[in-house]
This record gives C-alpha cells, sequence and structure tokens, in this order.
C-alpha cells in the first residue's frame, strides 16, 4: 500500500483533480442545456438526464479522460531525473505498474461518481425532478468503476512506455472510436477491447447498441469478468515490457 | 581488498556501436571512487548497467560481491543510493513532500530521511517546491533522496555539472564526509579537478574503455613525461634523435617524449659521443590535468 499512497502524494496541487471535476460535470451540464434548448422536458425522468448525460460521455470523453489521467500521472516521472530514480528504487516492475495503474483507475472511479452526482444535480434543481436517481443506476455506476480498471492500466502502460503527452490520448481516442464501430458491428470479440468495455458498460440499458437495451445478468457478468481478466492480462504484460527495457538514454 | 563493485568484461553494444567495451572495474569497499571521462566516453552507460537500469550485452556485474541482474536487482539496490544524468524531485511538491515520497514508497522510518536531509544540509529549504530550488539544491536534495535508505554504497552521476565553484565545494566536502562515514562512493565526473582531491581511487574511461584505473599517485607514476636536452647544437642533437625517438625542437631545447631513464642515458651518451655539449637534461613538470589529458586525448577538460 505503501506505493499506492505514494502515488497518490505525487497528485498533490495535480491538474488530474481538473480534469476528474470537470469532464463528467460538463457532460451532465451538456445535456442538460441540449434538453432546456430543445424547450423539452425529460419525458422519462432520471432516466432520460441518465441517457442525455452517460451516453456520449461513455462513448469517447470516457476514454479519452482515462487517457489525459495517465498521461498526467506519468508525466511527473518522465522529468529531470525521476525516471532513473524511479527504476533504481528497490521496488518491483510489478508494484511500479501496479500502484500507477491503480492510481489512474481510482481516478476514472472518481470521474463516474462526479458524473453520478452532476446527473442528480441536474436532475433536481434544472428539472426538479423528485427523490434520487433508481438504484439501478448506481449499480451500473460500479460497473462502470470496474469496466474502467482495464483501461486505466493499458493507458498507464502507454503513458508509461511513450514520454509524449498526447501520443497516449490520441490512441485512447482512436480506440474509443474502434470500439464503437466494434460495438455497433456486435462483434463478440469487442468484450476483449477495453475500451469497447467501457463503451458497453455506459451504454448498459439505454439500448444504444444491440446488446445494451436491458440489464441482464449475463451482460453484467460478462463485463465483469472480462474486466478482471483484462486487467490481469495487462498488468502482467505492462510488467514484463518495464522489466525487459533498458531505461532511455 | 575487498571490492565492492567488480565488472568484468563489461560491454554494452547498441547495434554495431559499442559505448563501453570489455570493462573491469575493481571499486574497492569504504572508498571514494572518481569515475573520469570525456563526455560521451561511456561513464553513464556504465552506472546505468551497475544499477541494472540498461543491461549488459555481454560481461558481468558483481555488487556487494553478488551477481547485479534483473533477478537480484531489487535487493541489491535496497543498499545502493543512486543518482543518475540529472537530479531527481517532483518540481510541484515541496522538497519535505519529496522526502515522504520516499518514505512511503521505500517504507524508511522518519528519522532515518530526516538525519538524510541533515546529512546534505537541507533542512533549511525543504518547505519550498522543487521548481523553486536553485540546481545546486536539487543536487542536494537528488542525494538526500538517495541517501534516505542508508545505502552502503552511493552512485552519482556528475552531481556538481552546473554547480558553482562553492557548490561543487559543498559536494566535495559531502562525499568526504560520506565516506568517512563509512559509505563507498563513486562519483563521475568529466572534469578531473572536481574530484581528484576527493577520490581516493581514479577509473578513467575514453572511447568506452577503462584506460587507467588505480590511485592519484600511480596515475602520476604511469605517465612518463618528456626529457628537456639543452645542448650547444639544438639542430644537430634534434636531427640525431629524431628517427629513433620521435624528438622535436623546443625554443633553444630538444624534447623527446616518452624516455625512461636508461633510454634518457643512452640518449645523452649518443650526443657526447657525435661531439655536442650537453649543458643539461630536465623532465618536464605533469600535472594530473595533463596526464588526463594526454589519456584521454585532451576531450575532458
Amino acid at each position: 500500500m505503501g506505493a499506492v499512497h505514494a502515488e497518490f502524494l505525487k497528485l498533490k496541487r495535480s491538474l488530474a483533480w481538473t480534469v476528474v471535476a470537470l469532464l463528467p460535470a460538463a457532460m451532465a451540464v451538456a445535456g442538460a442545456v441540449n434538453t432546456i434548448a430543445a424547450g423539452q422536458q425529460p419525458e422519462d425522468g432520471w432516466h432520460t438526464v441518465w441517457l442525455r448525460s452517460a451516453v456520449f460521455y461513455g462513448l469517447f470523453p470516457l476514454a479519452t479522460g482515462i487517457g489525459i489521467l495517465a498521461s498526467l500521472v506519468w508525466r511527473v516521472e518522465h522529468r529531470g531525473g525521476n525516471w532513473n530514480a524511479l527504476m533504481s528504487g528497490p521496488v518491483s516492475s510489478l508494484r511500479i505498474v501496479a500502484a500507477k495503474a491503480a492510481v489512474v483507475a481510482v481516478l476514472a472511479a472518481a470521474m463516474q461518481a462526479v458524473l453520478l452526482a452532476a446527473v442528480i444535480a441536474v436532475g433536481r434543481l434544472a428539472f426538479a425532478l423528485p427523490g434520487m436517481p433508481p438504484a439501478r443506476y448506481f449499480w451500473i455506476s460500479l460497473l462502470i468503476m470496474l469496466a474502467c480498471v482495464p483501461v486505466a492500466v493499458l493507458q498507464s502502460g502507454l503513458s508509461m512506455l511513450m514520454r509524449s503527452f498526447a501520443g497516449p490520448i490520441a490512441v485512447a481516442f482512436l480506440g474509443a472510436a474502434a470500439a464503437v464501430v466494434m460495438l455497433m458491428a456486435e462483434l463478440p470479440a469487442a468484450v476483449l477491447v477495453p475500451y469497447a468495455l467501457i463503451g458497453r458498460a455506459t451504454q448498459l440499458g439505454t439500448g444504444t447498441f444491440g446488446d445494451t437495451g436491458a440489464i441482464t445478468p449475463w451482460a453484467v457478468a460478462t463485463t465483469a469478468i472480462a474486466a478482471v481478466v483484462l486487467t490481469a492480462a495487462l498488468t502482467a504484460a505492462t510488467t514484463a515490457v518495464l522489466n525487459r527495457r533498458d531505461t532511455r538514454a | 581488498m575487498s571490492h565492492i563493485v567488480a565488472t568484468d568484461g563489461l560491454t554494452k553494444r547498441y547495434g554495431k556501436r559499442a559505448v563501453v567495451q570489455n570493462l573491469d572495474l575493481r571499486v574497492p569497499t569504504g572508498c571514494v571512487y572518481g569515475f573520469l571521462g570525456p563526455n560521451g566516453s561511456g561513464k553513464s552507460t556504465t552506472m546505468k548497467m551497475l544499477l541494472s537500469l540498461v543491461q549488459p550485452s555481454s560481461g558481468e556485474v558483481r555488487v556487494m560481491g553478488r551477481p547485479m541482474n534483473r533477478a537480484t536487482r531489487r535487493r541489491l539496490l535496497a543498499d545502493i543510493g543512486s543518482l543518475i544524468e540529472s537530479p531527481p524531485g517532483y518540481a510541484h511538491l515541496t522538497g519535505r513532500e519529496n522526502m515522504r515520497l520516499v518514505q512511503r514508497t521505500l517504507g524508511l522510518p522518519e528519522g532515518q530521511v530526516e538525519h538524510a536531509v541533515r546529512t546534505v544540509r537541507m533542512h533549511q529549504q525543504l518547505d519550498k517546491r522543487v521548481r523553486d530550488y536553485s540546481l545546486g539544491m536539487k543536487q542536494r536534495l537528488g542525494i538526500a533522496m538517495a541517501l534516505a535508505r542508508r545505502p552502503r554504497l552511493l552512485i552519482l552521476d556528475e552531481p556538481t555539472n552546473g554547480l558553482d565553484p562553492a557548490g561543487i565545494e559543498e559536494i566535495r566536502e559531502l562525499l568526504r564526509r560520506l565516506a568517512d562515514a563509512g559509505v563507498t562512493v563513486m562519483v563521475s565526473s568529466h572534469l578531473l579537478g572536481e574530484i581528484d582531491r576527493t577520490a581516493t581511487m581514479l577509473g578513467i574511461l575514453s572511447g568506452g574503455r577503462l584506460i587507467f584505473q588505480g590511485t592519484r599517485a600511480e596515475l602520476l607514476a604511469a605517465s612518463t613525461p618528456d626529457v628537456l636536452i639543452d645542448g650547444s647544437e639544438p639542430e644537430r642533437a634534434n636531427a640525431l634523435l629524431q628517427a629513433e625517438t620521435g624528438s622535436r625542437l623546443d625554443g633553444a631545447s630538444v624534447r623527446v617524449p616518452g624516455l625512461d631513464d636508461k633510454a634518457t642515458a643512452r640518449a645523452v651518451a649518443l650526443l657526447v659521443g657525435a661531439g655536442i655539449g650537453v649543458h643539461g637534461v630536465r623532465r618536464d613538470e605533469q600535472s594530473l590535468e595533463d596526464v588526463f589529458m594526454d589519456l584521454t586525448g585532451g576531450g575532458g577538460l
């Protein structure tokens, strides 16, 4: 836990917190503004507010946002002598990879929590909806947080390998675009693509894609299992790469 | 003599280009080892191989008697502090926060970290952000981070780079104190003058090869200063000696390189036999810098 704690200390005064707060909040507000500008009311109550906030967020901004968070988390290591200091400590590669990925995953989970809070705020303040959203949106949020973990590991690995700040973010954007195509084509292999996994999880219950209309135990189970398996595989692969690589000159 | 670092045939190639070739380093335990060489001579690559940051193409590294490789590095690195290339430190955090990071990551007791800070005399500046530090303060913070784990071996790559004379003297003094405290220090520089008075052992690298390893006195003894011969007919004396010794005229003297004592006697006998009056024979004074320049081809100073 020491390594993870240390990684969180590095986030002090980091722009990552701004991304965590603003990106999902902006999505929820944009959804509300579109609805109000069109002179509409959320006809299905909380479901409509959720749809208008989460659907687009899950298609591109979420993956791109995780890419930005990973680049921010690794940027400090690519400066000065920090990389050499990190790699010449008595710390295993697995611990370095896992600690960084855990921080990115927690930040991604925090983004999802902010999105949920923003949906509640928009529903109550902008549309005067009564009470709280149904429990299923809380459960879906937990599933989205889990589905974000393999993307966090993958983006963290890319940001570890690439000194460029924008490079891994571009990969996340392209990955999200490819995932949309796979999900629209209803390819079964989409479950093995991390970006498609968050696309699928965020669209559960919305009917955006063929298999995301109903929240079935099968859909939940496959998403959860794929998240766990992909996380383990990507962590192992990233650790192996770090173990075998020379530090750069 | 026990060696805390020993390498055998250590070589690193990038493609066909050999950056370090057949290095047989021997760093005695408890010394300050000055690792010298011009820029680009392979010092940083060698130090990275000692820390297993870079894997050798061939050869072996032994640290504290054990082979250093991917399997053993984690255990060995617990006893090695290092500062490679530029000083570490997260610029957006204060010095204190950086030290806390080291403490948390390595699970060290607080007192140990405080001791490292006091050793580099940084405790007054710990609450400033690292981005506001001078280069000297960044170097000292980097050394404090390396010292926090109480290493037996400290590997410092050009810690005086970019420092003003006062900063260089501070680092020298710190290295002496660390050596007195029993820490073996291996410190690299491309400037002999920066570390020759601090180092008890010197290793000189040129073009990726170790061209000298020994004490300061051995380094001076390893070179043969030119002989200057003053006589009645310098031009004729030079003509007699040139073919065999590569001599040349130097003002009113004849400068003869690479002559040992016996060869000097033979040269004098040759000149006297040819009827040339020999008024004086002396060895040219050579500083350590001259020796270093000769050995490295002048690239380091």
